[in-house]
């Protein structure tokens, strides 16, 4: 019996490990990519180098766990099974399992390369191809093969059926977490523990990353801290914190891990995921070149399944990718229409074409698309752009546009003289990037906060903003806080109104219409608007070695949930908004301009008024 | 009044406390040195810091020549006004002692004039014309005061006048300090000397003192006026006359409250507004530290970034603000974003309520707007963590907007609504021609 609890002790270790491993992985991710600047190009080379961070992170649990069971190796198998419960989408599968490992040995190859593209080209075929192998040769040719239409559907219902299962078990776990490791009842027993090792761990590491003023942390840290309330409480409780008028946006909360991923979300994907959700790829334009590098791998590591034509099987194989994409944060506009021109595109191939040379026609559809609607349209943009900004011009800016960067860089090489007044926002501060990168460029940059506008409005000449999507009736949607930049240089005291003129590509137009900023919207996590003090970063110094040492005591003394550091304590009133009834906090990402502050639409086909924009749409879309 | 706490800090309350032991020319420097170094922020720390300063400086001043006296306040005032230019309440409360005076030194020489020729009705009245036009209420109570002592003023005016200078609607005479109740009683041994005119500006200030205290309370009773059932309100800043005014109505009333946070200057205190934690700002006095939260009342806060306001002005009908200073044209010197947010609720046709203590009223017509703009620290900004781009950039963290009088629809102030249009009678009440330029 002491032998049993203290296997279960150590698998319970392990699981901690294992979810640590997870959250490292993240926050190493995070800080690095959230301090370099982001440009398009860069952002996506960024991709390799945290996929890298996120296969670390799986291949912890084996090492790790070894060791902590090393004093009691009585159930070695079981604890196999439960470290990678939480990390693996599928245990019971098989074919993940193996590819896992070796995607792993992927990282030490594209770590010493950098990030450029040619590693990252290189990185995308060594980890799928293995994969393949695995997957193929024992599973794939006989299984799917042998099986017929019916069984398979049975399978598919089966798979449905455990994810859901899963899904509940997991928002169950807040409950079974207080619970004591122990009552191995079937499979869910095997599970318990280790679901609870994890959350506990997930909550140390909450406290370690809040500690670090990182994000995503108070998520399941706070819900588990309130008490251990039941998975419908905690719903409830949940729904208490939506503003009520935004109620329709809700819906899922962002996914916090890759766990739970399907199987088929290919490994760039999934990393893509996590940047997107943590703003590390963020921007319209980056966001659509990023998904459609990353579905080009896809693509590249494809092989059509036996009895079916890859112009019908590749939609269902990407529409995985793209449900997993979604689930991380709501796609963009663009995201969209590139989606759709792709999926448009795979629909047209020949079935009869072979298939290496219908991925070579994909992969260079691609790269044509990104080429021609965002790469050159940017350079085009810029350029007529730039021609509208003339000597002595102060120039106003809100939060980091890229193509508005590139447009004053390009106005700055042509030797013109003028000044950039960046406004910037709470809580993702886009505009410290562009300030910093302007400043580098040798730009004349003012930089103030939504607080200032008004003052920064009062000698502007011109107001460029970038845009999230055009809707069909003129209106911007754009990051929440450009409405009142615009409104604020047409509604000048003076009187004199100051152009605004957008930037946007026409990829990013859309036919849905919008009156208002509530109907269409993103929510973004409330916690962000929690200000984490940068200070306690100084002051909580012995994070790295914390783990360790608390390993060591843990075995000393079970459930070692110190919920509070000293540091803690001096953090925002708002630390434990969740639990103050009635106070809600509302992080919504856009805004609708509406059209009669836009003077003028910079797209690649030319300079518009925001009517014109429908037209526009409609044009590109049928051609 | 707030002598409780104990202040390590300097700040108001450590002002207070010194001030009963340290001479008068010691005070004033330390009021200077405080406002100097913004250690008093709020702008009724500033009012009555200065107010309590200003009856210590007449307390101590051994004159009852009232030219000396008004010299010397003016003095103290010029010095104090210069420590803050911008903080315009310092001004109005010396401007209202100077006025103070004045009345008085007035009252005595009509007083003599009236003795000697056995008084007309009309001729004590005439500095109180224009008081009696804004407030019936207490006029009609002054007039039936009259009317009852009419044999004893006749020999005495100044009882008359003193109704003038200390006129505030207080429904409520029982309180103490105010007009009716305190003052005839605290001038009528007084009048026997006939000549001492410090005891009465003394009483004068401490009215002026009361009505501070008290402001928040009065401006709040008109809450129910204004705020509806289910009514979305949209607020900025951690205003305690906004909260106390939401909070007053709060109690009979469910509407839902949206709270700009006013990022980085005032998001802190706000988020401890909004969250119910006691702020550590020890400028606050103790009374409001323990208020309730709206949240605690069941009302729904929702607290949002303030690049969000525009998104949610749609669904807001009201807009109600604090605001820093008003001034005479009616516009307002409120902290930074109030601008924005004012514009953006007339775009969508939300009316605009300022609420705001009487004291906060300013003579000041603003020719240079950017003159009432303060800068702040733009270390808020952008950290030190990012000293590299610091270097590089120019930090703007503007404290102060000047928002237009088009932008308000609406002023509520201890006296009831206003529309700006009216305000410039108000600042003729309260402040007098020669003071205007102190």
């Amino acid at each position: 019996m002491g032998q049993l609890l203290s296997g279960l002790w150590g698998v319970w270790q392990a699981g901690r490990a294992a979810a640590y491993g997870i959250i490292a992985g993240v926050a190493v991710s995070q800080p690095a990519s959230r301090r370099a600047t982001p440009t398009t190009s860069e952002k996506v080379a960024n991709a390799p180098l945290s996929v890298v961070a996120f296969n670390s992170s799986i291949a912890t649990p084996t090492p790790t766990s070894s060791s902590s069971s090393s004093s009691t190796a009585t159930t070695p198998s079981t604890t196999t099974t439960t470290t990678t419960m939480p990390s693996q989408p599928q245990p019971s599968q098989g074919t993940t399992t193996p590819s896992a490992a070796p995607s792993t040995s992927a990282p030490s190859t594209s770590t010493s390369t950098s990030a450029s593209k040619p590693a990252k080209q290189q990185s995308s075929k060594q980890a799928p191809k293995p994969k393949d192998n695995a997957s193929s040769a024992p599973a794939g040719s006989s299984d799917s093969a042998a099986l017929t239409p019916a069984e398979l559907k049975k399978k598919a219902k089966a798979e449905k059926a455990a994810r859901r299962a899963r899904e509940r078990a997991d928002r169950e776990q807040p409950g079974a977490a207080g619970g004591a490791p122990g009552t191995p009842s079937a499979k869910k027993g095997a599970a318990g523990p280790g679901a609870g090792g994890k959350d506990s761990a997930a909550t140390t590491g909450a406290q370690q990353q809040q500690q670090k003023g990182q994000k995503q942390a108070p998520r399941r840290g706070s819900a588990q801290l309130s008490g251990q309330p039941s998975a419908a409480e905690v719903k409830k409780k949940q729904e208490e914190k939506n503003v009520s008028v935004f109620g329709h946006l809700y819906g899922q909360q962002r996914r916090t891990t890759v766990a739970g991923a399907g199987k088929e979300v290919h490994p760039a994907v999934l990393a893509l995921g996590l940047q997107m959700r943590d703003y590390v790829v963020c921007g319209s334009s980056a966001r659509c070149v990023a998904t459609l590098l990353a579905f080009k791998r896809v693509i590249e590591a494809y092989t059509t399944p036996l009895g079916t034509s890859l112009a019908r099987h590749l939609t269902t194989h990407l529409s995985h990718q793209i449900t997993y994409l979604s689930t991380c944060r709501p796609l963009s506009i663009s995201q969209g229409n590139a989606i759709r021109a792709l999926k448009l595109a795979i629909a047209s191939i020949d079935p009869s074409v072979p298939e290496a040379d219908a991925k070579a026609t994909l992969s260079d559809f691609i790269d044509s698309f990104i080429r021609e609607k965002i790469t050159v349209a940017d350079q085009v943009i810029a350029g007529s752009a730039a021609q509208k900004i003339q000597d002595g011009d102060v120039v106003v800016t809100f939060a980091g546009s890229s193509i508005v960067k590139q447009t004053l860089l390009t106005a700055h090489k042509q030797g013109k003289k003028f000044r950039v007044s960046i406004i910037d926002s709470r809580p993702l501060f886009e505009g410290k990037n562009l300030a910093r990168t302007l400043a580098t460029a040798g730009l004349d940059v003012q930089y103030s906060l939504m607080n200032g506008i008004s003052h920064a409005i009062k000698d502007a000449t011109k107001v460029f903003l970038g845009a999230h999507a055009m809707t069909s009736n003129g209106r911007l949607y754009s990051r929440v806080g450009t409405a009142l930049v615009a409104m604020s240089a047409k509604e000048r005291a003076g009187g004199v109104e100051v152009p605004v003129i957008v930037c946007c590509e026409t990829v990013k137009f859309t036919d849905r219409v919008a009156l208002d900023s509530i109907v269409v919207n993103e929510i973004a996590d409330a916690d962000e608007l929690v200000i984490a003090e940068p200070v306690q970063q100084l002051t909580g110094l012995p994070d790295p070695a914390a783990p360790a040492v608390e390993l060591k005591k843990g075995k000393a003394a079970p459930p070692p949930v110190e919920p509070s550091t000293a540091s803690q304590n001096m953090s925002s009133p708002l630390k434990d908004w969740k639990d103050s009834a009635n106070l809600q906090l509302l992080n919504i990402m856009y805004d609708v301009t509406p059209a009669e502050y836009v003077d003028m639409v910079v797209t690649e086909m030319g300079s518009l008024p925001p009517s014109a924009v429908p037209i526009v749409h409609r044009m590109s879309t049928n051609l | 009044m707030p002598s409780s706490s104990v202040a390590l800090t300097p700040g108001l309350a450590s002002f207070l406390k010194s001030l009963k032991t340290n001479p008068i020319d010691t005070s004033i420097d330390d009021l200077i040195s405080l406002l100097k170094r913004r250690q008093i922020r709020h702008s009724r720390s500033c009012a009555t810091a200065t107010a309590y300063l200003l009856r210590s400086v007449i307390s101590a001043c051994r004159t009852s020549d009232a030219n000396k006296l008004i010299e010397r306040v003016q003095y103290v005032g010029r010095r104090v006004m210069a420590a803050q230019p911008r903080e315009m309440v310092v001004g109005n409360i010396v401007r209202r002692v100077l006025g103070l005076i004045r009345d008085e030194a007035e009252d005595d020489r009509e007083a003599d004039f009236t003795l000697s020729d056995a008084g007309s009705e009309s001729q004590p009245q005439t500095p109180r014309i224009l008081d009696d036009i804004s407030e019936s209420l207490s006029a009609r109570h002054d007039g039936s005061d009259r009317s009852s002592r009419q044999p004893f003023t006749s020999l005495s005016a100044p009882p008359i006048s003193m109704f003038s200078l200390l006129s505030h609607p207080e429904p409520e005479s029982s309180l103490p300090g105010t007009p009716a109740s305190a003052s005839p009683s605290g001038r009528l041994p007084s009048q026997i000397h006939n000549k001492d005119i410090r005891a009465e500006v003394l009483d004068g200030i401490n009215e002026i003192i009361d009505e501070l205290g008290q402001v928040d309370d009065q401006i709040a009773a008109y809450a129910l006026d204004h705020i509806h059932s289910n009514e979305i309100i949209l607020t900025h800043t951690s205003s305690t006359t906004v909260q106390k005014f939401l909070l007053k109505a709060a109690a009979k009333r469910k509407f839902t409250v949206i709270h700009a946070e006013s990022y980085p200057n005032n998001h802190e205190a706000t988020h401890a507004t909004v969250s119910g934690q006691t702020p550590d700002d020890d400028e606050l006095l103790s009374t409001e530290a323990f208020q309730k939260p709206l949240i605690a009342l069941g009302i729904t806060v929702i607290l949002i970034p303030d690049s969000a306001v525009f998104a949610l002005m749609s669904r807001v009908n009201k807009v109600i603000l604090g605001t820093h200073s008003v001034l005479a044209n009616g516009g307002l010197v409120a902290a930074a974003g109030t601008r924005v947010i004012a514009r953006a609720a007339k775009v969508h046709q939300t009316p605009v309520v300022v609420v705001s203590g009487v004291y906060k009223l300013s003579p000041v017509y603003p020719f240079d707007f950017d003159s009432l703009i303060e800068y702040g620290d733009a270390s808020k900004v952008i950290g030190y963590e990012d000293g590299d781009l610091v270097d590089q950039i120019d930090v703007q963290n503007p404290l102060y907007d000047y928002v237009p009088a088009e932008s308000i629809d609406l002023y509520i102030t201890n006296l009831g609504g206003h529309a700006p249009s009216y305000l410039y009678r108000i600042v003729s009440d309260h402040y007098r021609k020669e003071d205007i330029n102190v």
